[in-house]
């Protein structure tokens, strides 16, 4: 059997889309082929996972698959006649653990054994699962319905790398066939979100990550072998990652949605020109959308509500500020367990609290900062460059340049 | 606007971009059109393009204005100096000049599937073919595959088959390309070298869409090959050439490659060139001292790769002659590489060479302690390739001669692969 990993090379999107034809003709025709919608997705899915080290994963994935089905079917059960605080965050805390164990692999603890949790998609698919137990907590979700969990929990144009869906929003797709004439104008968007990816990922992410970011790397650590601290090369090592990092996930992201689209599911977009933020709170709004959202109402919202709720602390700007760190540095740690995943998580939190900041200042201190156009395009660039720096720290090229020369 | 209507709007121009991009593939106008001067660097490029294509080889290898012929080798291709083959053939104005294919990690397998892209080449054209004994470690050192891999190489490997049906080495070679990721990942080549590998015989759909593919991806080739750009000749070899005496003669360039050895390898005891000394010798120093002891070259799957390769010359009779590489002898020393192993894989290529018929061998693999004959620690440079000019000169300025080789598919067999040279003689092997 071959493998395909998702949208690695042109020929995958030939096999996909030719696969995806009969589904597309129901939809038109206002069917939704459920049956054949769950054979294709599998199919593609085991083809991910058919050979070599991947079957592991695949296993891994199946396991996990049954644990998260019976907490999210065990929850949604008990939620229908109690709602104990207690009982919630257990529930959450044991669907967030194969990842936990899974990171932990990553930082070495018992890597043997724990990393056979571990499968591509993972942590995409923690936020599927978990997020329905909160939205279940939340009254949002109310039934538990075996075929639609395993619809929404094993999509397959998102199961690598999101984007992040919400199980309300994909089972009202996944319910019925759109109408025609939307569905049309989602093909189209398809059409043009397909192209664009191509642009994004096989041309400018291979230039800047095959190309550009590679050679810089080297002549950085070739300062690297002279014992050098700090090289003039990083600099454009973070501007090539940068690049690098944006196109290949803006351009998986487009890919994923076409594909989604053309299933007739409106999944979440993920970037809306990320590098044009005016300030780091923007730039959140606007790079990879799916996951800080996901964050923004999870994480962020739930402990200011808790902090505020319980009267723990009165200032809302100190909770805030407390908000975002624990929100930042989970995010951080969802990445992996090392220490630039941890000072990305804490560059980014450092940059909202400032941010606040400077509003509240200049918001008392009227007339004294100046506004136009100047002072916007050079916010824009300090934002951008303020992420590049995180970027910079992100990729873990400090860690090889330093500690592993 | 009507339904259909919208459909058209939005799959209409994906119709005409896939129509645009059919007819730059298919519309038969020529796009290789390359000019003596990109000829040139491409024979000092070393690109793994070069291996990858066949636009810019069968440019070359028909130039009517040079004689380019093709020398099959890998990272020492690129030592070049002033004794450097193409810089020989360029001063002296041989009847020929180098067209160097392949650099660091291009093995035999790499290059069975290169020779494929150039089989018309191979029938009317001398070779040279340069074997490194470093090739020859008990997996193969094919690492590099993926670097020189593609997809054309195994469509007109399959256009190449004898009446359409594989022999013994198509049969193993599938087997074993089929084993990479980046050619079993891919369903249709993946089915049809399954079919080589049992053996079985192409059938015409086979082919028709062998021949649709072969065209899209040549174009695809010729488009897309021209974009490396190089400037080895202009920077290396022609000034390499201007410092050399106008007559050629043997004692006065030796005396030049001792001294510009000499001082080129000044900063370690080694006679490695300075600057690889400091840049890729001198950071692990410590750790490489006797690093090498258990190195074996004597046991390798390589000795099957360089079968098939063998196999292709026969099937092309061609006149290629073998050069078998030294390594620096002082250096071996100091990583502790065991001479007597090294020798006795020498002793293997060497009988698998000469039992079916290949005699002509430049084997240099015991001067690797001459001074200057070493330019770092596993490539030859100066007096090394004034020595190996010896062989070359003679044999690829003279006519093409017949070839009578006698090929034996035991050569592909683990028998062979496996067979240790110092338990049992290798001229007993049949």
């Amino acid at each position: 059997m071959p493998n395909l990993q998702p949208y690695a090379d042109p020929n995958y999107f030939v096999y996909l889309l030719l696969a995806l034809v009969p589904l597309a003709v129901g939809l038109y025709f206002g069917k939704r082929f459920v049956t054949y919608e769950i054979l294709v997705s599998l199919a593609f899915i085991f083809l991910i996972f058919d050979e070599g080290h991947y079957v592991n994963q695949g296993v891994a994935l199946i396991i996990y698959s049954i644990w998260q089905f019976c907490l999210a079917w065990g929850y949604i059960t008990y939620r229908k006649k109690y709602n104990n605080g207690l009982v919630f965050y257990g529930t959450v805390a044991l669907s967030i653990l194969p990842i936990i164990l899974v990171r932990l692999s990553g930082a070495g603890i018992f890597h043997t054994q724990l990393s056979l949790l571990g499968f591509l998609g993972i942590s995409y698919l923690t936020f599927r699962s978990t997020g329905m137990i909160i939205e279940a907590r939340d009254g949002a979700v109310k039934n538990f319905h075996p075929v639609m969990f395993l619809r929404f929990m094993l999509f397959m144009p998102t199961l690598s790398s999101g984007p992040i869906d919400r199980y309300s929003r994909f089972a009202k797709d996944a319910a019925v066939a759109p109408e025609r004439s939307h569905y049309i104008d989602m093909l189209g968007n398809a059409t043009k979100k397909l192209f664009l990816g191509f642009v994004y990922k096989f041309i400018l992410s291979y230039y800047f990550g095959q190309m550009v970011y590679p050679y810089f790397q080297s002549m950085a650590m070739s300062d690297a072998h002279h014992g050098m601290i700090l090289s003039w090369w990083l600099i454009p090592v973070a501007y090539s990652y940068g690049m690098y990092l944006f196109f290949d996930f803006a351009g998986y992201s487009l890919f994923a949605l076409a594909i989604s689209y053309v299933m007739g599911i409106e999944s979440p977009i993920n970037f809306n020109k990320p590098y044009g933020s005016k300030n780091i709170k923007e730039f959140w709004n606007r790079w990879h959308m799916s996951l800080s959202f996901w964050f923004r109402d999870f994480v962020f919202m739930r402990f200011v509500f808790l902090m505020l709720k319980k009267k723990w602390i009165k200032n809302r700007n100190t909770v805030s500020t407390i908000a975002y760190f624990v929100n930042m540095l989970v995010m951080g740690l969802w990445h992996g367990l090392t220490w630039y995943y941890v000072l990305y998580g804490l560059m980014h939190a450092s940059g909202m609290a400032l941010n606040d900041a400077w509003i509240r200042f200049k918001r008392k201190h009227k007339g004294l900062v100046p506004h136009n156009k100047f002072t916007e395009g050079f916010a824009v660039v300090l934002t951008f460059h303020f992420v590049l720096l995180t970027f910079l720290v992100f990729c873990g090229f400090l860690d090889t340049f330093w500690f592993h020369r | 606007m009507s339904n259909k209507k919208k459909l058209w709007r939005i799959f209409g121009p994906v119709l005409v971009a896939f129509g645009l991009l059919a007819l730059v593939f298919l519309l038969p106008f020529s796009l290789t059109n390359y000019s003596q001067k990109s000829l040139q660097e491409s024979s000092v490029s070393f690109s793994n393009q070069l291996v990858k294509g066949e636009a810019v080889k069968n440019a070359a290898f028909a130039d009517k204005k040079v004689n380019y012929v093709p020398f099959f080798g890998s990272s020492e291709l690129s030592r070049i100096d002033s004794l450097h083959p193409s810089v020989l053939a360029e001063k002296y104005h041989r009847n020929y000049q180098p067209f160097m294919l392949g650099k660091a990690g291009s093995d035999s397998l790499v290059h069975f599937l290169n020779m494929q892209e150039m089989q018309g080449t191979l029938k009317t054209k001398k070779a040279v073919y340069v074997v490194s004994p470093q090739w020859f470690t008990k997996t193969g050192s094919d690492a590099g595959f993926d670097l020189f891999y593609s997809p054309l190489q195994v469509v007109d490997w399959l256009l190449n088959l004898d009446q359409n049906k594989p022999r013994a080495t198509d049969q193993f070679v599938a087997s074993q390309v089929l084993q990479r990721s980046v050619v079993k990942n891919n369903a249709y080549y993946n089915r049809l070298l399954t079919k080589v590998e049992k053996g079985e015989q192409l059938s015409e759909t086979n082919l028709s869409t062998l021949r649709l593919k072969h065209r899209i991806l040549s174009r695809q080739d010729a488009l897309f090959s021209r974009f490396e750009k190089t400037s080895n000749y202009q920077n290396r070899v022609l000034p390499a050439a201007k410092s050399l005496p106008t007559t050629y003669s043997k004692n006065v360039l030796d005396r030049i490659g001792y001294d510009e050895g000499k001082k080129g390898t000044s900063n370690n005891p080694f006679h490695i060139k300075n600057s690889f000394y400091t840049t890729r010798v001198m950071a692990e120093k410590k750790a490489l001292k006797g690093a090498q002891k258990d190195y074996d070259y004597t046991q390798s799957v390589e000795y099957a790769y360089f079968q098939s390769v063998l196999d292709n010359f026969a099937k092309n009779h061609t006149d290629v002659m073998f050069v078998i590489t030294p390594v620096n002898q002082r250096w071996a020393k100091y990583t502790g590489l065991n001479n007597t192993m090294y020798q006795q894989s020498v002793q293997k290529i060497k009988y698998q060479l000469q039992s079916q018929g290949f005699n002509n061998i430049a084997d240099l693999s015991q001067d690797g302690g001459e001074d200057y004959f070493m330019q770092d620690t596993i490539h030859v440079g100066w007096r090394g390739w004034l020595a190996l000019d010896q062989y070359l000169n003679p044999f690829l300025s003279s006519a093409k001669t017949e070839t009578n080789y006698q090929i034996n598919n035991r050569f592909l067999s683990k028998d062979w692969q496996n067979l240790k040279p110092s338990q049992q003689s290798v001229e007993s092997f049949q």
